[in-house]
C-alpha cells in the first residue's frame, strides 16, 4: 500500500506570512492539525495546532495571534515520495517524531499523510471494512506452512479478505490471522484442525 | 394482546440448499409447533415486496444481479455483489424468495404504521446484513430496511433493536446518517465474529451521530450479563430518542448451542430478554412493535426459541412440555428426538472466567454510555 492511495488531499496550506490566527481558524473550519507552510510551490516548513496554542498562549509572553506563522513553524520539514510504503512512512514518522509527513511529487505538494490516515490505513490492511470472520493459527515458523492453510481454506471455495502474520513475542510461534469471507468460519476451522494446524480461533465445537 | 402473525409457507423458498446452516426447516418447525400447540391462528399472507420496493434501500445493480443469479445463471462479477458465494449461492427463484420475506415485513410495518395492529410477528425474515449494494451473510435483500424506511415515509421515529448473535451491519450502514432511526445492536464482538464491525466507536455519521449504537460482547457471554447489560444500555437508549415504533430482530444464536456463535444464552435468558422487549414497546411506542426472526442455526434451540417468541407476543401461557404428537413426527425427520420440552432441560453451563467475562461487559456498556452521553443532552 503506497502513500498516493491514502494520502489526503487537497492540502489546506497558508503562507509564512500569514497570521498565526489566522492558520488556526483554518485548522479548526476543516478539522484538521498540520499546516504546510507554503511560499509559491515550495513547501517551506509545517505549523501544527501545538505550535499555535503553544506561542499564543496567554502569558508565553513572546508571540500573540498576530504573529507570523514562519516564526512559530518548523522550518524544512521531513517529506515522503507518493510512491513510498505505508510501513516505511509509519517508521520515519514514530523515528523522527513528527505527526505528519507531507507528500511531495516531483516538487509539489502531492498530499499530506498524517497518524490518522495510517490507523486507517491499519484498518484497511486488516480487511475490516468488509463483512468477514476471523481465524487464527499458531504455526512454527518453517517454510511452506502459511501456502498450505491458505490452499486449505481456498479449497473450501472461501476467499480471504487478508492475512496478517506476526511473531508472538518470546517464542519461536507465528500467529497467522486470516480474515474469512464467510459468516462461519468453523467448518474451515474443523478441516485445519483435522490437518493437524493448531486453530486459536475459533474455538473446537 | 392481539398480535397479527405474518407468514406464507413459500417463505421456505429462501432456501440455499441442504448442506446450508440457513435452513427454511427451522420455519416449518416453529410453524408446526405453533399448530400442534394450538397457538397459530390464521397467518396473514403478504405480498411479494416489488422491485421498486427493494430498491428503495438496494443500488439497481445489486437487484440487477440477484434478478440475474435467480435464473441460475449468475452474472461473472456477482461474487462482487456478495452473490454466488458460499454464504449467498445463487439460487433458482432467488430474487422471488427474497422479495416474498422483504414483503412480510414490509407488510408488519404497513399493518403498525396504518393502524391496522399494534404488534406484529413476522414469522420470517429478519436479513439483517444486507447492505445497499452487497448480499451478506446469508442475506439477500433487507427485509428490515425495507420495512423502517416505509415507517419513515409514514412519518414515525423508528428505533430499530437487534438481538441476534451477529451484529446488524446492513440496517446500521443504511441509517447510519438518519437522526430520525435510532439502531441498537447487542451481538459477539466483531473481534471475535461476523462480521466484524459494531464496535462501541460505531456511533453514526453527520446528522445521524449519536444515532448508531453498539454493544460487541465477550465469547462466552450468559444470561445474567446479557441481561444486566441490556438493561443498563435499551431502555435509557429509548427514554431519549423517544420512538414511535420499535423494530425487532430476534435472532435466536445467542443461545448456547448454536454452532456458528459462542455466547451462552438460555432458553431463560431469551424469554427473559422478550418479555422485556414486550414490556418496553408497551412504555416507550404505545406497544407498537415488529418482531421479526433471523440468525438461530441450532434447530432444536432456535425452534423454541421462535415459538416462545410467538406465544409471548400472542399474550399466551408458556407450556412445560411440547405436544407428542409433534415430537414423534420430528424424531423421525431430526434423527433424534427434540429436546420433550419448552425452555432447555439442562442448567447454565459453568465458565472458568466467568467475572472477567461480566466485568469486560460491564465496562464496554458503561464506556457506549459515556460516549453516548452527549448526544443524549
Amino acid at each position: 500500500m503506497l502513500l498516493e492511495e491514502i494520502m489526503q488531499r487537497p492540502v489546506w496550506t497558508i503562507a509564512p506570512a500569514a497570521r498565526l490566527d489566522e492558520a488556526y481558524r483554518l485548522m479548526r473550519r476543516h478539522n484538521v492539525r498540520h499546516l504546510p507552510v507554503v511560499e509559491g510551490e515550495r513547501l517551506v516548513g509545517i505549523v501544527t495546532d501545538r505550535d499555535v496554542r503553544a506561542l499564543t498562549r496567554p502569558g508565553s509572553g513572546v508571540f500573540g495571534g498576530g504573529t507570523p506563522v514562519h516564526r512559530a513553524m518548523t522550518p524544512d520539514p521531513i517529506t515522503a515520495g507518493p510512491r513510498d510504503p505505508v510501513e516505511e512512512a509509519a517508521r520515519l514518522m514514530r523515528r523522527r517524531k513528527v505527526g505528519c509527513l507531507p507528500v511531495l511529487d516531483g516538487g509539489r505538494l502531492a498530499g499530506i499523510v498524517t497518524v490518522t490516515d495510517l490507523l486507517d490505513a491499519l484498518a484497511h490492511l486488516t480487511g475490516l471494512e468488509k463483512p468477514g470472520s476471523r481465524l487464527v493459527v499458531r504455526v512454527d515458523d518453517a517454510p511452506g506452512r502459511l501456502a498450505h492453510l491458505t490452499s486449505l481454506v481456498a479449497d473450501q471455495g472461501i476467499n480471504l479478505l487478508s492475512v496478517l502474520t506476526y511473531t508472538e513475542p518470546a517464542t519461536a510461534y507465528v500467529r497467522i490471522i486470516l480474515r474469512l469471507a464467510a459468516l462461519d468460519p468453523h467448518p474451515a476451522a474443523a478441516l485445519l484442525r483435522r490437518e493437524g494446524f493448531d486453530v486459536v480461533w475459533p474455538p473446537a465445537p | 394482546m392481539d398480535c397479527p402473525l405474518v407468514y406464507h409457507p413459500a417463505y421456505q423458498a429462501y432456501d440455499f440448499g441442504p448442506r446450508h446452516p440457513f435452513s427454511p426447516v427451522r420455519l416449518e418447525r416453529v410453524w408446526t409447533l405453533l399448530e400442534a400447540l394450538g397457538a397459530a391462528p390464521e397467518p396473514v399472507a403478504p405480498p411479494a415486496a416489488t422491485p421498486a420496493e427493494v430498491r428503495w434501500v438496494h443500488d439497481d445493480a445489486l437487484v440487477a444481479q440477484v434478478e440475474a443469479a435467480s435464473d441460475g445463471a449468475p452474472r461473472p462479477d456477482a461474487p462482487r455483489y456478495g452473490l454466488a458465494t458460499p454464504d449467498v449461492p445463487a439460487f433458482e427463484g432467488m430474487d422471488a424468495a427474497a422479495r416474498l420475506l422483504v414483503g412480510g415485513t414490509l407488510h408488519a410495518a404497513r399493518l403498525v404504521a396504518s393502524g391496522a395492529a399494534v404488534r406484529v410477528l413476522q414469522l420470517g425474515g429478519g436479513l439483517h446484513h444486507a447492505q445497499q449494494a452487497l448480499a451478506s451473510g446469508f442475506c439477500v435483500y433487507n427485509d428490515l430496511a425495507v420495512a423502517i424506511h416505509h415507517l419513515r415515509r409514514e412519518g414515525l421515529r423508528v428505533a430499530y433493536l437487534d438481538v441476534d448473535v451477529h451484529h446488524g451491519d446492513g440496517v446500521q450502514w443504511l441509517f447510519y446518517e438518519d437522526p430520525d432511526v435510532l439502531t441498537i445492536s447487542l451481538h459477539e464482538s466483531g473481534r471475535y465474529l461476523f462480521p466484524g464491525t459494531g464496535g462501541v466507536f460505531e456511533m453514526g455519521e453527520d446528522a445521524g451521530t449519536g444515532y448508531a449504537l453498539n454493544v460487541p460482547l465477550e465469547p462466552f457471554t450468559q444470561d445474567a450479563s446479557y441481561l444486566d447489560v441490556f438493561e443498563r444500555v435499551v431502555p435509557h437508549a429509548l427514554a431519549w430518542f423517544r420512538p414511535d415504533v420499535l423494530v425487532v430482530q430476534c435472532g435466536a444464536d445467542a443461545h448456547a448451542a448454536d454452532p456458528l456463535a459462542h455466547l451462552l444464552l438460555t432458553t431463560h435468558g431469551y424469554e427473559a430478554l422478550f418479555r422485556r422487549i414486550l414490556a418496553l414497546a408497551d412504555v416507550h411506542t404505545g406497544g407498537r412493535l415488529v418482531l421479526t426472526l433471523g440468525g438461530g442455526y441450532d434447530l432444536d434451540a432456535t425452534t423454541r426459541i421462535w415459538t416462545m417468541l410467538a406465544l409471548l407476543a400472542r399474550g399466551l401461557d408458556l407450556p412445560e412440555r411440547l405436544p407428542e404428537t409433534w415430537l414423534h413426527r420430528w424424531t423421525d425427520r431430526q434423527g433424534g428426538p427434540p429436546t420433550p420440552t419448552l425452555h432447555d432441560p439442562e442448567a447454565e453451563r459453568s465458565v472458568a472466567n466467568r467475572a472477567a467475562i461480566e466485568d469486560q461487559n460491564r465496562r464496554v456498556s458503561t464506556r457506549l454510555l459515556e460516549l453516548a452521553a452527549p448526544y443524549w443532552h
